[in-house]
């Protein structure tokens, strides 16, 4: 059976983009680091 | 017997030192290099500890190690293979670090040649939790982050030991999750969460608790998260990946932007998704357990609104002093010791001064004009002070064991005087301005001013505030972390809360550590002078010395 794919909106692909940007942007400055291991 | 207890290499590294089933000494190391949780090897603090005894390492008979290194590294480099290319720099720093952060090897090149034991991470944390209870029959919960395996347990005391009932492994974690959200919303994780607790208050938790609640499942005694927004098992820096984002539809909060009110909201949903998770859990333990009594433990028992609901399902509970990783170094001595069941109550662990000693850094300093008063006249001097809205900084006798300030390394001021909390977060402490502050209350009267249902000396839950004339020590929800003292626990700070209530009615304090922004609370008499003389704190107390600004 294929899988239907969501389109995104033109909005929604925005959202996205400044997700992505925001990550980039908090790796980038490594602010935090959780001792995790 | 003599044992030193140590707790070192993730968060909060700590000392103890414990003859014969009691606590003698214990302090973090953060208070001797001020860093903030500091997780190196706490070489001062077991010098301290060793030194304040006049006890030889040699003299010592077994090493308590709070976890057991070998388990934790089986969790690590399990989470590794799951993701073998993503973790490889990992896993070659973890293995270098693991070796060189060899407990034994350490402690050999110390001159130690004893017994080291090994405990695990939560055995230490409940066995911290109980053996510093008044209980002899408890069920005990413990949460954090992660310890070995697990982040979450549940016990029982059998018979004067402790048997664990259920354990909830890595990477399912309240304490992860807590830390993650806290890390969205701009806060450092494993400091900010407190942070997250005082914004709580003033948001809508409706907004994000069913977004947050989808990313938790249960079975009937535990519950799992779905990891597919978390980066934990593969790295320690950006906690959340896209999928969180997503799932929230918001922007992650950089350090830097103003905080909104969907920040807020999202606090509030976090508290709520984690209250309601601690209120499963307590309902198990009542379950497994049929105890009235229920001692807390791990990093997450100190969210004091939470800990609150455990009077639901328990008629007493007792919270230590110190119930993340610090703590654990003498939980794991406590442990393995096997005498009877000792009195350590008491938090007051640290360094203290002698009058000679104080007397030679106040000679240091030229700024400052200084008193020495006996104790009647000091406390009334003080008394006096502080009821002219005047800022104390007071440093008395042994520091205080955990991250609370208990009334010997205290900034005190009146909580009556309305604008005292904004003076004291943006002037003193230059800290966030919905931060709240605690107040202290002598034992007696506390259930006049609080809704209470027994003492709570070391500061750990949240309770409601019955009068409306403590504004600076009270949050914006009428809530309060209260701390009551007696006279057993803390004479002279139950001394000077009885002569404010002759002067301003009530015999409460707002309390707050004596620190200032990014410091770790005060240790020393010239550390606590220079504080002094670099704020706006008006008067400090160091002993029987009233000393003021020149």
């Amino acid at each position: 059976m294929k899988k239907e794919v969501k389109k995104l909106t033109k909005e929604e692909k925005k959202r996205e983009k400044e997700f992505e940007e925001r990550l980039k942007e908090l790796r980038k400055r490594d602010p935090f680091i959780y001792k995790n291991f | 017997m003599i044992q030193l207890g140590i707790s070192a290499f993730y968060h909060d590294s700590a000392a103890c030192l414990v003859i014969d089933g009691q606590v003698v000494a214990a302090v973090e190391e953060e208070r001797f290099t001020g860093i903030k949780h500091d997780s190196s090897f706490p070489i001062n603090a077991i010098n301290w500890c060793l030194k304040y005894s006049r006890v030889k390492l040699s003299s010592v008979d077994q090493v308590c190690w709070y976890e057991n290194p070998k388990l934790k590294r089986h969790r690590v480099l399990s989470i590794f293979n799951n993701h073998f290319f993503r973790t490889f720099f990992h896993r070659i720093n973890y293995l270098f670090n693991y070796n060189k952060q060899n407990p034994k090897k350490i402690l050999k090149k110390g001159g130690f040649k004893g017994e080291i034991t090994y405990t695990d991470h939560h055995q230490s944390h409940a066995a911290f939790s109980y053996y510093t209870s008044k209980y002899k029959d408890a069920a005990i919960v413990t949460i954090d982050g992660v310890g070995e395996w697990e982040t979450t347990t549940i016990s029982r005391v059998n018979d004067k030991s402790i048997e664990k009932l259920l354990g909830i492994d890595f990477p399912n974690s309240l304490g992860l999750l807590y830390s993650t959200i806290t890390a969205y919303l701009g806060f450092k994780p494993n400091e900010g969460e407190y942070k997250v607790m005082g914004l709580a208050p003033y948001g809508d938790f409706t907004k994000y608790t069913e977004q947050l609640g989808k990313l938790i499942r249960h079975t009937s005694n535990k519950f799992y998260l779905y990891q597919r927004p978390f980066t934990w098992e593969y790295s320690n820096k950006v906690m959340f990946n896209k999928h969180l984002c997503r799932t929230l539809g918001l922007l992650p909060r950089l350090p830097e932007e103003p905080i909104t009110q969907e920040h807020r909201d999202l606090a509030a949903s976090l508290q709520k998704v984690y209250e309601i998770e601690f209120s499963r859990l307590l309902r198990t333990a009542k379950n497994l357990t049929k105890s009235s009594n229920l001692c807390l433990g791990g990093g997450c028992a100190y969210n004091g609104v939470a800990n609150a609901l455990a009077y639901k399902y328990f008629d007493s509970v007792h919270i230590p002093f110190a119930p993340s990783d610090a703590g654990s170094a003498i939980g794991a001595c406590l442990h393995h010791y096997n005498g009877d069941k000792k009195d350590n109550t008491n938090p007051y662990l640290g360094p203290d001064f002698k009058d000679i000693e104080v007397y030679k850094s106040i000679q240091k300093y030229d700024k400052i004009r200084s008193y020495r008063l006996s104790d009647d006249l000091l406390i009334k001097k003080v008394a006096e002070i502080i009821s002219k809205q005047k800022i104390v900084a007071w440093f008395q006798g042994k520091m205080e064991f955990g991250a609370r300030a208990l009334g010997n390394r205290s900034i005190l001021a009146a909580p009556q005087d309305p604008k005292m909390r904004d003076k004291l977060n943006l002037v003193v402490k230059k800290r966030e301005g919905f931060r709240p502050f605690a107040p202290s209350v002598i034992e007696e009267e506390a259930s006049t001013f609080f809704d209470i249902k027994e003492p709570v000396p070391y500061m750990n839950i949240v309770v409601k505030s019955k009068t409306k004339k403590i504004p600076s020590a009270t949050h914006i929800d009428m809530s309060a972390r209260v701390q009551t003292v007696n006279e057993k626990q803390n004479k002279k700070y139950y001394l000077l809360l009885k002569e404010i209530k002759k002067l301003t009615g009530s015999p409460i304090l707002l309390n707050t550590s004596f620190n200032l922004k990014d410091q770790t609370i005060t240790l020393t008499p010239d550390q606590a002078i220079e504080r002094f003389l670099n704020s706006r704190i008006d008067f400090l107390v160091i002993n029987n010395y009233l000393i003021q600004k020149v």
